[in-house]
């Protein structure tokens, strides 16, 4: 039974009988927002509205087969029947997964095969509460979730640091409490000192007090500085760790479609805005609210008439601020896209700027740079001068209390209803406590900011890896590397399959040559059996495990990999073979290298096996680094290796030297080589020839030749192309 | 025999599409019936109408038409509706709101196909600007919407974008 969504009633009863699936689609055959049924059962396929009336009807026995048709942004699901094909429903992109079950459905139901079952994948991804979609590999909602707010999140990275927070936070408070007596020693000097013009000692106590007060403050000002720089930067340290660490987790599918130098400024900048806001601004934002209630205890105090009139315009501020909180935070993220942009920008023609210089396109790429810096200097106008707007605003609004207080306590003193200290202390007090208020706005910066920084990290610690670690994996011990793909379909963008309906068994030990045109799938076969993505249907098992079942790291450790493109990480050679195995010792780090025809030119280099290589050292040639790169699989002794174009980039010397190693390194592991160059994949066991993701071919070189197939042909291509090489040299 | 290696552009004279019973594209291309045809914009972003590659089932391409505009009326009507169909971006014509909520960003928009909301993970990764103030929307499921300009929207609607464009 797939029975999914439940049936409304009004189409229930007209069914004869249970259905097998029933699905809602989110469009109307006429392409519009809209919602039909489509039901399956035993004998026909249906299609109704939502008031249960029938809108198309076929008969199972009538059908030859079902396919959905996809589209952008949305597809149809094609019944083919004897009379030709017919679209049935059609649907947005959300439901794609479903339609896909239900097109294999009606396949197999009309073929008479096996019925599919359906998997969790194949639900639509909507939350049955709110009806918003889920994000991938969840079920849970979002939005429904309780969710731990975005500032709870942040601040539990200060926990570990509540000791020194506390202590930072008491200093605070006694600063605080400090700052206010100079005032009140004033009132004291003006009205019991100055004014009745009285020479004893109590001037010189007055004064006294004032200094002492000057130096605590600024004694716990520096210790309270010195715990907020300490715990600001461990914080840091730490927010940065679990945003690379995040990184480091997420599948490959999830690099694929982002560009990866926009990473390196996000876990800095991004853990930087939430620190300034946790340590600035968490302390200062209670700092300043306890000293705001203390200044209005105080001012309470000394006459509550005048202060009530200082608080006239608070109201107002608090209003201002509220309608300004979302909009300065909407505009904070608009400035980060901004200049998300531009660095996505300058990642890519950095990354590319041979290809630029070659063609000549600076003025291209700077004229390309002017258009996104117009952008991000639009943005920052517009949030900065919003913030520039807001500020004196607020100043003026605080000064009308202060007028408000000078006229009435001015009156007051004049009557002599009131002393003149009194007065100058109530002044006093109004502009520490309009202080904070102005930086109210200050404020809301930094939290809106911090909040939208927040947002984007947590963003990816939650994004789950599209390849998760099974909870308890089996032990794999060392493995014999039998290889089998069990109907294997898998597609970069669902529904758009790459490697379609792949079987296959691979004795251990043997050799695999996948062969095909580019865009055949050969790379993605590859990577499947690496777990960098994971089946979408079907299942790959080693040893008879499913790779599911086996932790990455156990996998990865019976798994080499030489690709094309070598990438030698920033160290020395050593480091560069050694990767894998950290603790090899320098013999074995040469054994490789030997094996790997490597051995000789790095010791003919200057500094031999401590050349420093990658992006700021030695350049080594195309086909050294290949050697390199094959040592680095010899040293990891893999079970599985897995040749990906190794020898394409080198020149035919060079390439019999790889050769030679790879024969070498190949002895007794199971391996799966793609290649260009038919000939080098002579020593395979067999040949895998694949077409648009389909195997169409398996067999040994001589038994695909004789077959005059599709492997012929390729073989036949190629020799024309060596005869016009031949020319040219 | 065509090269196949140059674009083969069709002359509109010989080419027919119609709709099957099924609601299934097909036509006669150069005196060939296809009982199913499958279309695809090159420049799906720059030309809407132009340029449109004509293919079979398989998805071999059969050839390229230039302008729509240039086939007869039911051919082109058949295929500007199939091109709906397959490219389905519906036309913003109000923008009712823009939330956040919780981690997500909802979009409750009024389109030329009837009303949908869509929802975002982030801005940075489903919006697209592709010239002049053009916007394409990306939800987190792969529909799509499209703002052909959006400074053309009535206030309420330019209102809700100006902080988030």
């Amino acid at each position: 039974m797939s029975v999914l969504d439940k049936l409304p009633v009004a189409i229930q009863t007209k069914l004869q009988q249970e259905p097998l699936f029933s699905g809602k689609t989110d469009l109307m055959t006429d392409g519009h927002f809209g919602v039909q049924w489509l039901t399956v059962t035993e004998q026909e396929l249906m299609l109704w509205n939502v008031e249960g009336k029938q809108q198309l009807a076929i008969k199972l026995s009538e059908v030859t087969d079902a396919r959905t048709a996809g589209g952008v942004g949305g597809g149809s699901l094609m019944i083919d029947t004897k009379k030709g094909p017919v679209v049935a429903a059609r649907y947005t992109a959300a439901l794609t997964t479903l339609f896909s079950f239900a097109a294999k459905l009606i396949g197999a139901l009309a073929k008479g095969e096996e019925r599919p079952v359906i998997s969790e994948k194949e639900f639509p991804r909507y939350c049955p509460k709110c009806s918003n979609p889920l994000s991938e590999g969840t079920q849970v909602c979002p939005l429904c979730k309780n969710n731990k707010k975005v500032i709870l999140r942040m601040l539990s990275y200060a926990m570990p640091y509540k000791l020194q927070m506390v202590a930072a936070g008491f200093l605070l408070i006694l600063t605080t409490l400090v700052e206010l007596i100079p005032p009140y020693l004033t009132k004291v000097m003006i009205d019991d000192v100055l004014q009745p013009k009285d020479t004893g000692s109590a001037l010189l106590t007055v004064v006294i007090g004032l200094g002492v007060t000057a130096l605590l403050m600024s004694v716990m000002q520096t210790v309270r500085g010195l715990i907020g720089v300490w715990v600001g930067s461990k914080l840091m340290g730490d927010l940065r760790k679990d945003v690379y660490s995040s990184l480091m987790r997420l599948s490959l599918a999830f690099f694929d479609r982002r560009q990866t130098s926009q990473f390196i400024g996000r876990v800095n900048s991004d853990s930087e805005a939430m620190r300034q806001f946790m340590t600035d601004g968490v302390i200062w934002a209670s700092g300043e609210s306890l000293r705001v209630v203390a200044i209005f205890i105080i001012m309470f105090g000394l006459d509550w008439k005048l202060t009530l009139f200082a608080m006239l315009p608070m109201p107002f501020m608090i209003l201002v601020s509220m309608k300004l909180w979302p909009k300065i935070g909407r505009r904070w993220y608009q400035q980060w896209r901004a200049i998300f942009r531009l660095n996505v920008l300058v990642g890519d023609s950095l990354q590319g700027v041979r290809v630029v210089k070659a063609f000549g396109q600076e003025k291209t790429e700077m004229s390309r740079y002017a258009v996104a810096n117009r952008e991000v200097v639009r943005h920052n106008i517009r949030i900065e001068g919003l913030w520039q707007g807001v500020f004196p605003l607020f100043s003026f609004i605080a000064g009308i209390g202060t007028l408000l207080i000078w006229y009435n306590g001015g009156l007051s003193v004049i009557h002599n209803e009131l002393q003149l200290g009194t007065l100058m202390a109530l002044i006093a007090y109004l502009s520490m406590l309009f202080g904070p208020l102005q930086w109210v706005s200050q404020m809301i910066n930094w939290a809106s900011n911090a909040i939208a920084a927040a947002d984007r990290v947590f963003e990816i610690m939650d994004t789950p890896s599209e390849v998760p670690e099974v909870k308890d994996p089996a032990v794999i011990g060392t493995i014999e590397g039998h290889v089998r793909f069990d109907k294997v379909t898998y597609g970069y963008e669902k529904h758009h399959p790459v490697i379609k309906d792949i079987n296959l068994d691979v004795e251990a030990g043997e050799m695999i040559g996948l062969v095909g045109h580019s865009g055949a799938g050969k790379s993605t076969f590859i990577n499947m059996i690496c777990r960098f993505y994971d089946t979408d249907e079907g299942a790959i098992s080693i040893d008879g495990i499913d790779l599911r079942r086996i932790s990455q790291t156990d996998l990865r450790s019976q798994i080499g990999v030489v690709l094309q493109e070598t990438f030698l990480f920033d160290g020395t050679i050593a480091e560069n073979i050694a990767y894998s195995k950290p603790d090899a010792t320098p013999v074995e780090i040469m054994q490789a290298a030997k094996i790997a025809n490597a051995h000789d030119f790095i010791v003919r280099l200057p500094d031999g096996y401590d050349t420093r290589v990658g992006e700021r050292g030695h350049r080594l040639s195309g086909g050294e680094k290949q050697r390199v790169s094959i040592a680095r699989a010899i040293i990891h002794d893999p079970r599985i290796l897995i040749l990906d174009e190794a020898t394409a980039s080198v020149d035919t010397e060079t390439e019999r030297q790889i050769q030679e190693a790879i024969t070498r390194l190949i002895k007794g592991r199971t391996t799966f080589a793609i290649a260009h160059r038919l000939s080098t994949l002579r020593n395979a066991n067999r040949l895998v020839v694949l077409e648009r993701g389909r195997i169409v071919e398996v067999g040994t070189h001589e038994e695909l030749l004789e077959k005059k197939g599709a492997y012929h042909k390729l073989v036949e291509a190629q020799q024309e192309l060596s005869k016009i090489k031949g020319v040219e040299g | 025999m065509d090269d196949k290696y140059s674009i083969k552009v069709f002359d509109p004279e010989h080419i027919l599409f119609s709709r099957g019973k099924g609601g299934v594209f097909q036509g006669i291309i150069e005196g060939k019936p296809y009982d199913e045809l499958v279309i695809h914009r090159t420049f799906p972003f720059l030309y809407t109408t132009r340029y449109i590659s004509v293919r079979d089932v398989k998805g071999d391409e059969l050839g390229v038409i230039e302008d729509i505009e240039k086939l007869d009326d039911e051919s082109m009507k058949e295929l500007d509706k199939e091109l709906r169909f397959r490219y389905f971006l519906p036309t913003v014509s109000r923008v009712d709101s823009v939330k956040q909520k919780s981690d997500l960003w909802i979009w409750e928009l009024q389109t030329n196909l009837g009303p949908t909301s869509m929802a975002m993970r982030n801005l940075h990764e489903h919006l697209q600007f592709p010239g002049d103030n053009r916007v394409i929307l990306t939800d987190m499921n792969g529909k799509r919407c499209e703002i052909a300009d959006w400074e053309a929207l009535d206030a309420h609607s330019r209102s809700q974008l100006s902080d988030v464009l």
